[in-house]
């Protein structure tokens, strides 16, 4: 009786011991699924950087060092300035403003003491090259100019050197700028200034520099220089849809969104929401800020509309970059061909399609998207004179819509809206007509090309940018400003100048990247221009380049001998042959 | 002065509102020690509470502080390790040679190749091309060379906490530069309201050239603060809830066992009482249950005794009484025979003369003996009723000492007399309270070994009060309460010299406490004795007080001219004893 009770006992104890066991043992309970909230992923509106700390000048410090500490507390200038003032005598303090462009220097810059050390007075002379300048609407403008500044430096009564005079604005290295700034690019649309941006239907890019705050976050930094409106480049030539003196409140991340709080003279029932979303979602993703996030927009702190809230989602379907069509020419003996995926193309329908020697320097206009004639316009130069255009219907037939010799007209180029721009270099004029419409062509004003040897007009795909190339050696992008009767090219700078190099052709990848076609001493050069802050990026060069066609990642070249059109491989960095047929010139629609 | 005396004031009037609350504080603590120290429930809830909140503290202070220590070591730990690596990728990358450097960066574009610094500042914080965001900041700090010093995110050199770059810097003036520092503490960043806990790590990165970096890395550890504060919240609400939950316990557990007893306490005050047929309910077979039956059992005997003894005392009062009328019958016919034989003694020959005088005065002896059984029977019974009247007490006395005048002449015995002018005025039962007086006199004088005898009348709103001193033999200790017995005698072989019938006090005592008086004895050898009559003016009043004291005064003066108590002269009648201290 009692070993049964024993033995029961042990039983319990051991069940007992079973259950403490197994508990102990899984501290964290193993199972699942169980569906989760969604966390929230980390801070998506900053972006890790560093930045320049300044220590004030110490003790016995050299002259040189001086000046290298006063540099280093320019670049720290924005987060700390009063370092950069223990570094002046009090008079310079006083002179010295920070404002003005930023002055970029590269990375090799030299210090030269001149004079004795120790002397009461010394002067350090810093050498160097400026390679840009920053403005002050933020737009990066690359340069190339021998920079030397000399700052002169007195002991003060501690025995210490003290910077007595430099010249204002901030010098920086490309280091600090690459450490503090970083290139953004805001989206605007394409529509005319002023009109709320009804009619717009694409995003124009504006490229800047914004300076990393530590105390905001760069989504904030983004919004308030978007909100600012664009830079210099495209002023007067797209529209802002927020309204002036709009301000941003605050940006702060929620559980799985992006909450944007404006204020100001938004009107939330007048404005034009689907531009006020894509150049929001825009501007922030495309700077990798909030992507895959919904972007919540309140007023004044409270939902956007007074019932609802206004969202945006992670993903635009519109197409507000432009639609990829993958639609692609390229001409043969005088004859337009439509790109297939494999082999030879087919001969665009009507007289474009057939063979001839008339006509060259073609321009295609994809039917049906924004001339709304169902069918592809081609415009072309004829050797006999003036500009043609045709469409690639079985009963189109060539027209000449603007007159002019041969050599004075540059190749046409077609804007989205359906006109066609060329350049009169005879008269100097830009020209413009609507076949779709039936207009004839009419002058545009464009002052700041009088007097130059225009060779090439390309308007880029969002209808607003300009590419020209100025004689053979020089790039200069404008946009299109104003509207009807006030329609002029504008806006003009210098993208690129190649002393050295010989320019080819150029084409517009997209709103924002312009690709050349150079020929230089040692060969063809190909590269990609950011007409925003004119970064260059070299793409793989090859000898038999002659002409150049671009379309988002694709970009064709025709050869020298006409008989090949070449596709470049950005990954292999280098150029395959497409079509080894008589294929003369790519074509891509537009740009 | 008029700001003094009001400050003054003031003050007295705090001092005052302190006093008030500190008496009330006392009092409501000995109200409360009171109910504490009647309650077994309270005590055994109040300790479980003690004992429950002290384990309970001392086991969460210690889960709390190994939680604590695990995670914050751990923390400290991880951060180590980081912070290791960074310095470490600091130092590879600035002690490579400038040539190395150059070949190793410098890109396609031919710029001049970036600072390394930068390039292990951009891989740390992950400011990189596709770098991702680090949970820390770094602050890289040369200030012996300008534009050598980083940092990541908002942190600046200010929020470096002092100490830990005092320490640094004391290693590297002794050149000890691999002991790195770690350092806790709210900081508050700059743009920020609030300071964020956060775990500074401090090290120096020595290069070969004789450049030291201090590397600074912030670790926030507002996570695990918020983790720990959670615990020990968690800690906090289930300690408490067990406390509360024991206290509860104890309380029902307490009440299942006190409320039984108190049940017999009452049971058991009821009885005491008097109320003999109280009983307990018996329920189950618990000890409980045993108390309550041997309770019972208790209690029948108890009632059972008590009745028996009733019983008896009844018939031998019953006896007495008829013993005593039984004997007048016989007494009379004895005393008629008696008287004639005294009233002829004179033709008697002197020997039957001498008899018949003697059997003359024990039949009158006799008789008062009687007559004082009679009396104290009739008490016993609770046949006595009072005849009440307002009277002034000081006619009474003086009766009495009328009637005992020719007692006193015959022991040569003098009165003094202390009586007030005015006329104390009580209701009182005439007959009785100058028995009473008499009594007290005839024993003073019997007592009094001649000597004088002090009367003393008193009179406050209350009661009156007569005090009769004499400066006899006194009494010894114990024997003022002896003196009331019935048939007492001092000193067994004195004889009764008057005829005195050893119930007299006994009586007196009777009639005074019949008039809710008191009557009480002092007495010290050789110092006499002093008895006290205490009566209220008011009949069927309680007494609070007497106006005379029982010690007579000029021995109190005495004592308190030596200044030392003598413990015989302590009060001693038990009712109204506590009352004379006065």
């Amino acid at each position: 009786m009692i070993r049964r009770r024993i033995r029961r006992l042990g039983a319990v104890v051991a069940v007992l011991a079973a259950l403490v066991w197994s508990s102990a043992c899984a501290v964290i309970p193993v199972g699942g699924p169980f569906p989760v909230g969604e966390a929230g992923g980390g801070d998506p509106m900053s972006k890790p950087f560093q930045r320049m700390v300044a220590i004030p000048p110490q003790a016995g410090w050299s002259p040189e060092q001086v000046v290298t500490g006063l540099q280093a507390a320019m670049a720290a200038y924005a987060d700390d300035p009063e370092i950069l003032a223990q570094y002046l005598t009090p008079e310079a303090r006083q002179a010295w403003k920070p404002g003005g462009p930023v002055t970029v220097l590269d990375n090799l810059v030299k210090y030269d003491v001149e004079g004795k050390i120790g002397d009461k007075e010394i002067t350090v002379a810093l050498s160097g090259t400026q390679v840009a300048r920053i403005e002050n609407d933020d737009t990066y403008v690359p340069t190339s100019v021998g920079v030397d500044r000399k700052f002169t430096l007195v002991k003060d009564q501690q025995g210490d050197y003290r910077v007595k005079s430099l010249v204002g604005g901030l010098l920086l290295t490309e280091a600090d700028v690459t450490r503090a700034y970083r290139p953004t690019n805001l989206y605007y649309l394409n529509g005319t200034p002023g009109s709320g941006g009804a009619n717009s239907d694409m995003l124009v890019v504006d490229r800047v520099r914004l300076r990393l705050k530590p105390t905001e976050s760069f989504a904030k930094t983004i919004i308030e220089r978007l909100l600012k409106g664009p830079s210099k480049a495209l002023q007067g030539a797209v529209e802002n849809v927020f309204p002036h003196g709009t301000r941003v409140e605050s940006v702060r991340a929620g559980d799985d969104r992006v909450i944007i709080n404006l204020s100001g003279p938004i009107d939330s029932g007048d404005i034009f929401t689907r531009g006020l979303q894509a150049q929001l979602r825009w501007s922030l993703t495309s700077n990798n800020v909030a992507n895959g996030r919904y972007i919540e927009v309140q007023l004044d702190g409270e939902p956007f509309y007074s019932s609802d809230t206004l969202t945006i989602p992670p993903n635009i379907s519109d197409p507000w970059l432009g639609t990829s069509s993958n639609a692609a020419y390229y001409t043969s003996k005088g004859a337009v061909y439509a790109m297939a995926t494999e082999g030879p193309g087919r001969p665009v329908a009507g007289p474009a399609g057939q063979a001839n020697n008339l006509y060259s320097g073609f321009a295609v206009a994809v039917g049906g998207f924004s001339v709304g004639q169902g069918a592809d316009l081609i415009a072309a130069k004829s050797t006999a004179g003036g500009i043609w255009v045709t469409r690639a219907a079985a009963d189109g037939r060539w027209q000449q819509w603007i007159q002019g010799a041969n050599a004075d007209l540059t190749p046409p180029s077609w804007h989205r809206d359906g006109t066609l721009w060329t350049y009169d270099r005879r008269n100097g004029a830009v020209l413009r007509c609507n076949p779709g419409a039936g207009r004839g062509p009419e002058r545009i004003a464009a002052p700041s090309l009088d007097g130059f040897d225009v060779t090439r007009l390309r308007i880029a795909r969002d209808g607003v940018r300009v590419a020209v190339t100025i004689g053979k050696h020089e790039i200069r992008v404008g946009a299109i400003t104003g509207s009807g009767a006030a329609v002029m090219l504008g806006n003009f700078q210098t993208l690129s100048t190649v002393d050295d190099e010989e320019i080819r052709d150029l084409a517009w990848r997209d709103g924002e990247h312009l690709v050349v076609l150079s020929q230089s001493p040692a060969g063809a050069v190909v590269k990609e221009i950011n007409v925003g802050d004119g970064t260059v990026t070299k793409l793989p060069s090859d000898t038999r380049l002659r002409t150049l066609a671009a379309q988002g990642e694709r970009i064709l070249a025709g050869t020298k001998k006409k008989n090949e059109i070449l596709e470049s491989n950005l990954d292999k960095q280098n150029w395959t042959s497409k079509m080894a047929t008589d294929a003369d010139t790519p074509l891509f629609p537009l740009g | 002065m008029p700001p003094t005396s009001k400050k003054r004031l003031r003050r007295r009037t705090l001092r005052q509102i302190l006093g008030g609350v500190r008496r009330r504080t006392r009092r409501a603590a000995g109200r409360a020690r009171s109910v504490w120290r009647r309650s077994l429930q309270l005590q055994v809830v109040t300790s479980t509470l003690v004992i429950s909140v002290t384990v309970v503290v001392v086991l969460g202070v210690f889960l709390s502080d190994q939680i604590n220590r695990s995670v914050i070591e751990s923390r400290q730990q991880s951060s180590a390790t980081e912070a290791l690596a960074d310095r470490v990728q600091i130092a590879d990358a600035l002690s490579q040679k400038p040539d190395d450097q150059a070949k190793s960066t410098s890109d396609a574009s031919g710029n001049a190749p970036a600072d390394p610094l930068d390039d292990v500042m951009d891989t740390i914080t992950g400011s990189g091309e596709n770098g991702s965001k680090k949970r820390y900041e770094v602050l890289v700090l040369n200030t012996s060379n300008p534009g050598r010093s980083r940092a990541s995110g908002k942190v600046t050199p200010e929020d470096v906490p002092q100490a830990l770059q005092q320490a640094l810097r004391r290693d590297e003036r002794k050149y000890e530069f691999d002991k790195p520092y770690r350092f806790t503490a709210p900081i508050t960043f700059t743009g920020e309201s609030q300071p964020t806990p956060t775990l500074v790590i401090g090290g120096v990165v020595n290069l070969l050239d004789g450049q030291n970096y201090e590397v600074y890395h912030f670790f926030p550890i507002s996570e695990e603060e918020r983790m720990l504060s959670n615990v020990r919240l968690a800690i906090a609400v289930v300690g408490l809830g067990l406390v509360v939950l024991l206290a509860a316990i104890a309380y029902l557990v307490a009440r299942q066992v006190v409320s039984p007893v108190r049940l017999a306490r009452e049971a058991a005050e009821r009885l005491a009482a008097g109320k003999l047929d109280e009983r307990l309910k018996v329920r189950g077979e618990d000890d409980l249950a045993r108390l309550a039956t041997s309770f019972n059992e208790m209690a029948v005997n108890l009632a059972l005794k008590i009745h028996q003894l009733e019983e008896l005392s009844q018939v031998q009062r019953q006896f007495v009484s008829d013993v005593s009328h039984e004997l007048r019958t016989p007494l009379t016919t004895v005393r008629m025979a008696a008287d004639l034989l005294y009233d002829a003694r004179e033709d008697f020959d002197p020997m039957a003369a001498r008899s018949a005088e003697l059997m003359q005065a024990q039949l009158e002896r006799f008789e008062s003996m009687l007559a004082d059984l009679l009396e104290i029977s009739r008490y016993d019974a609770g046949a006595a009723t009072l005849d009440l009247d307002p009277v002034d007490v000081r006619d009474v006395v003086l009766r009495a000492i009328g009637d005992s005048e020719a007692l006193a002449e015959r022991h040569s015995t003098r009165f003094e007399l202390r009586l007030p002018n005015e006329p104390c005025m009580a209701e009182i039962d005439n007959r009785r309270v100058e028995r009473i007086l008499r009594n007290l006199l005839f024993n003073a004088i019997e007592h009094g070994e001649g000597r004088d005898v002090v009367v003393t009348v008193g009179a406050d709103r209350d009661a009156v009060a007569v005090a009769v001193r004499d400066h006899g033999i006194g009494l010894k200790a114990g024997e003022d309460t002896m003196v009331f017995d019935r048939f007492w005698r001092a000193d067994p072989s004195r004889a009764r010299t008057i005829g005195g019938t050893g119930l007299g006090l006994a009586i007196s005592r009777e009639d005074a406490s019949l008039h809710g008086g008191w009557l009480q004895a002092w007495g010290q050898q050789g110092e006499g004795s002093q008895f006290r009559l205490t009566l209220p003016r008011v009949a069927g009043t309680d007494l609070k007080g007497s106006p005379l004291s029982l010690v007579p005064p000029e021995i109190e003066m005495r004592r308190t001219w030596r200044g030392q108590m003598t413990p015989v002269l302590l009060p001693a009648s038990a009712d109204g004893a506590g009352y004379d201290e006065d």
